[in-house]
Formats: structure tokens, C-alpha cells, sequence
């Protein structure tokens, strides 16, 4: 099969639209809920001892709010997006995308009901009761074969890498959100995981490290392999190392999950094969980033005007940075220092707000241009949720940092007797500072995601104009 | 390694870890290939050539 080049192919695009413009909402959504349980945890009054918005009830709502409300409708828009444009072809089943899309949304919103009520299985990242654990399943599954169908029915010949990160994405996503999310009911909203003590453990951190590696690596490099380049208007630097950089991720991901149980009750080899394949995992990690962005080679004056392209350039720099940060951290001797602390937190954000929300603004706004044929209501805009989303990012990953590897150094100091010299209030008392600073970086951060909301509403009211007189064609 | 007392879980582990050693050094040498190099690369644009058959489909 070649590609078909005379006869334009009519997608299907408004499941695309919707999915965009939820994203950009819970964006908004997200981001807010984690800058208040931010000011939570510098000033607790704030929780005014309603118990709907305390910190362990509104955290979870935060990660599920950002990971799976925002992450997830990203992923589902440029899956959808891209699988179509690379494949010259419609969806296999329009119908189908929008029961994923109604499907996702309804699963969003029974989280935002039940979290705060308290209903929870406990388990990191998939806190959700079990009923809605099976939903999830159900939705998934329905994208996952309304993508995979898609691919089957593509016209032309190749698949390219953004589908198959994608198709990763989809299968791994099944399998371990099916095995973690396994227990036995005993009401409505109530269940027992099926797993006890270290096994327990260790599933919880095989899923939490894989939901890490697969929804909010591996989908998202799907982002990067086909946005950079279009955005860039250049090739991909290498499609071979594009190939490369999918298998070892597929292949070496898998095995991580143990990294995060160093010094537990696991047994010792496991901890050690999880940093040992971590650390393996920088090569292609950063052959995948140096790949992206070397495909701006000839192109990097672009920058200057492009801040869509700023957006998916500096996504990459963080990426390169916190696959970098992870592997060290799993290395006993530094994870002596860092676990437990707000080390691993500054991590994470410097992943999830430099690497994944990048990306996927970088991703939106070069799709509202096409998906509405117009060009954005404001580019100075752009650029100012650019800076925010920068400045932010980095003031809160410093704060977090500082204040983690400081927790460590006191938790472990002792006198000259074998005492510890600081006793843990001490520890939490110094840290104020640093989670008020926080706050600061959070708020930086959620400002820009009005702006980008705003600025993608005002974009789409444009277009809505002028269609119909003389819409204005967006550039290639 | 005592092979005599390994349990099934341990056969399943080192079956699948053979499998994606095999299947890793089996990527490497097709990705690195000089015979295959054409074949990889010239999907290098790909995602800039969906611009000749692009409609985005219905608006409102």
C-alpha cells in the first residue's frame, strides 16, 4: 500500500476538538487543586478542618487531575490525531471515539465526586473505587482498539513511530492497570487488593513506575516524534535511532519499578536490577532526546519567532534532564539520601510540568491551528505561557530540591553518641520556606495554563468568524 | 545458582529475561544494518508529507 496523494481524506476531527479543549481544561483544573493542597502543606489552616479538602483527600484528586484528566485527553487527541494523518485514513469508529471521549470525561468526574468524599483503595495512582477501576478498563480498551483498528486500516504502508509509542502505550496501559487494580469487592465502594505486604509493594511500584514509563513517557514520545518535526517543518534527525529509542523503552521500562523500593522488605537483588536497569535506560533516553532535538538541525533560528516550537524544544531539555535525575536517584547510595524526601517530588515535577505538560501544550497549540484552519489569536500570548510555564517549573523544582536533599542530610545527622542530632519537627520547621517557594513556582505555572486556556478559546471563537466567509489557512 | 530449587516464578523470570535480551540484541542488529538503512530512513519525513492528503474534516 502507498499513500494516497489525489483524493483528500476526510478525518474525523471534532472527537480530536473536544478531547483538545478538555485538555486545556484540565490543565486548568489540575494545576489549581495542586497549587491548593501546595498552600496546604505550608500553611495547614488552610484545609479549615473541612475534611472534603484535605491534603490526602485533594492530592490524589490533583494527580488523578493531571495525569489522567489532562495527560489523558492529550493522549487521546494527538492518538487520534496522528493515527489518522499518518495513516491517510478516517477512524475505524467515529462512534467509538466519542464513547471514549464521553467515557473518559464521565470517569473524570466520578473522581472529582468520590476522592474528596474519601472513597479510595489506598493505592498510588490508581486511588479510583473499583467500579470505576472497571470503567477505566472498559474506556481504555475502547481507544485502544479504535487506534489499533485504525492502524490496521491505514493506506499507507508504513506505521509510523508516533503510532507505534502509542500502541505500546495502549497495550502495557491494559496489562497493568488490569494486574494492579486486581481485588476482591465488598461494596459498592469498597474492595481488598488481592496483594498483601511486599508482594503488594512491589505490584504498586511495578504499576506506578510503568504508569510513569508507558502514559507518561512512551505516549507522550509518540507526541514528540511527530510534533517536532512538523512544527520544526524538518525530518526526524534519525528514524533509525526513533526505532531504537521505541524497543529499548518497551524492553527496559518493565524492569524499574523495583528502584523505588530500595531498603525495604523486598529482597535486595531486586532493588539493585531495577537501578541497574535504570541506569541503562539514559542511553536511549537521551539518544531519544538528542534525536528530537537534533531534528532542528538547519532549523534552530526558529526559535526566536516559533514559541510553539519552544514549547517542544524545552519539553526535550527537560526530558533529558530528569531521565538523567531518576537513574541517580535509584542508586542506593544517593536513594539513601533522596527517598522519602521532597527530592523525589522536585523530580517528578521536573518530569510531569517540564516534560509532559510541555510537550502536550506544544502539541495543542499546533493542533488548534490546524484543527480550526487559523492561526492563534495571540502568539505574544503563547509566548508569555511559555515563560510562566518555564520560570515556573524551574521555581518549583529548585524549592523542592533544596528543601529535599536537606530533609535527607538532617534525618541522617547524628552526634558524636549515635544520636540523631535533629529531631523531625526540626526537619519540617526548616522546610517551611522552601514549600512556601513552592507555592510561588505552582502558581507561576497554573497562571500560564489560564493564559493558554484563554488564548485557545479566543482562537477557536476566531475561527468560528470568520468560517464561512474566508477562513484563514493555517501555514504547513 | 542452585537450578534445582529455582520455582516456577524464577523459570518464568529468567525465560522472559532471555526473551528481551534476544529480542533487544534482535532490534540492534536490524536497526543498525547498513543493508536496512535506507529502508529506516526514508520514513524519516513522513510525518511532514500527511500535508498532501490533509482535509481536517467537518467543521462547524
Amino acid at each position: 500500500m502507498e499513500a494516497t496523494q489525489a483524493a483528500p481524506v476526510k478525518y474525523d476531527m471534532e472527537v480530536v476538538r473536544w478531547f483538545t479543549i478538555a485538555a486545556a481544561i484540565y490543565a486548568v483544573v489540575g494545576t489549581l487543586v495542586g497549587v491548593w493542597i501546595a498552600s496546604e502543606l505550608a500553611w495547614p489552616f488552610l484545609n479549615f478542618d473541612i475534611p472534603y479538602i484535605t491534603f490526602g483527600r485533594l492530592r490524589p484528586l490533583h494527580t488523578n487531575a493531571v495525569i489522567f484528566a489532562f495527560g489523558g485527553c492529550v493522549l487521546m487527541a494527538t492518538g487520534f490525531y496522528m493515527v489518522q494523518r499518518t495513516g491517510a485514513t478516517k477512524l475505524w469508529s467515529n462512534g467509538l471515539a466519542w464513547f471514549t471521549f464521553w467515557g473518559w470525561n464521565l470517569i473524570i468526574v466520578l473522581a472529582v465526586i468520590t476522592l474528596p468524599l474519601g472513597i479510595t483503595q489506598g493505592k498510588e495512582y490508581a486511588e479510583l473505587a473499583w467500579p470505576i477501576d472497571i470503567m477505566i478498563a472498559v474506556v481504555w480498551l475502547s481507544f485502544g482498539l479504535n487506534h489499533i483498528m485504525t492502524v490496521a486500516i491505514r493506506k499507507t504502508s508504513h506505521i509510523y513511530v508516533s503510532n507505534w509509542f502509542t500502541m505500546g502505550m495502549i497495550v502495557m496501559i491494559t496489562y497493568l492497570h488490569v494486574v494492579n487494580s486486581l481485588a476482591i469487592p465488598v461494596s459498592l465502594t469498597t474492595s481488598y487488593s488481592i496483594y498483601s505486604g511486599v508482594q503488594d509493594a512491589m505490584i504498586q511500584w511495578w504499576w506506578g513506575h510503568n504508569a510513569v514509563g508507558f502514559f507518561l513517557t512512551g505516549g507522550f514520545l509518540g507526541i514528540m516524534y511527530y510534533f517536532v518535526p512538523k512544527q520544526a517543518g524538518r525530518p526526524v534527525f534519525s528514524y533509525r535511532l526513533s526505532v531504537l529509542h521505541f524497543w529499548a523503552l518497551t524492553f527496559g521500562y518493565v524492569w524499574l519499578g523495583a528502584h523505588h523500593l530500595q531498603y525495604t522488605a523486598l529482597p535486595d537483588w531486586t532493588g539493585s536490577l531495577g537501578a541497574a536497569v535504570s541506569l541503562a535506560m539514559i542511553i536511549p533516553s537521551w539518544g531519544g532526546a538528542m534525536n528530537g532535538m537534533m531534528t532542528l538541525s538547519g532549523a534552530w533560528d526558529k526559535l526566536r519567532t516559533d514559541y510553539i516550537l519552544r514549547f517542544l524544544v524545552v519539553s526535550l531539555a527537560f526530558y533529558a534532564m530528569s531521565t538523567f535525575e531518576g537513574p541517580v536517584m535509584s542508586i542506593k547510595t544517593v536513594n539513601a539520601l533522596s527517598h522519602y524526601t521532597d527530592w523525589t517530588i522536585g523530580h517528578v515535577h521536573s518530569g510531569a510540568l517540564g516534560w509532559v505538560a510541555m510537550v502536550s501544550f506544544g502539541a495543542i497549540y499546533h493542533m488548534v491551528k490546524k484543527l480550526w484552519n487559523t492561526e492563534m489569536y495571540s502568539d505574544n500570548l503563547v509566548n508569555v505561557h511559555f515563560w510562566l510555564a518555564t520560570i515556573g517549573t524551574v521555581v518549583y523544582i529548585v524549592a523542592m530540591w533544596v528543601s529535599g536533599i536537606m530533609q535527607g542530610l538532617m534525618w541522617r545527622d547524628y552526634d558524636e553518641y549515635g544520636a540523631l542530632t535533629h529531631t523531625f519537627v526540626e526537619s519540617v520547621s526548616e522546610m517551611h520556606p522552601y514549600y512556601a517557594m513552592r507555592v510561588i513556582g505552582g502558581i507561576i505555572f497554573h497562571l500560564g495554563t489560564w493564559i493558554a486556556l484563554y488564548n485557545i478559546v479566543m482562537t477557536v471563537r476566531q475561527a468560528s468568524g470568520v468560517r464561512g466567509i474566508n477562513a484563514v489557512p493555517a501555514k504547513a | 545458582m542452585d537450578v534445582v530449587v529455582m520455582s516456577a516464578n524464577d523459570w518464568i523470570g529468567v525465560f522472559y529475561s532471555l526473551v528481551a535480551f534476544i529480542g533487544m540484541v534482535a532490534v540492534y542488529f536490524m536497526v543498525f544494518r547498513p543493508a536496512n538503512k535506507d529502508m529506516f530512513e526514508s520514513q524519516r519525513s513522513m510525518a511532514l508529507d500527511d500535508e498532501g492528503h490533509i482535509n481536517t474534516g467537518e467543521k462547524r
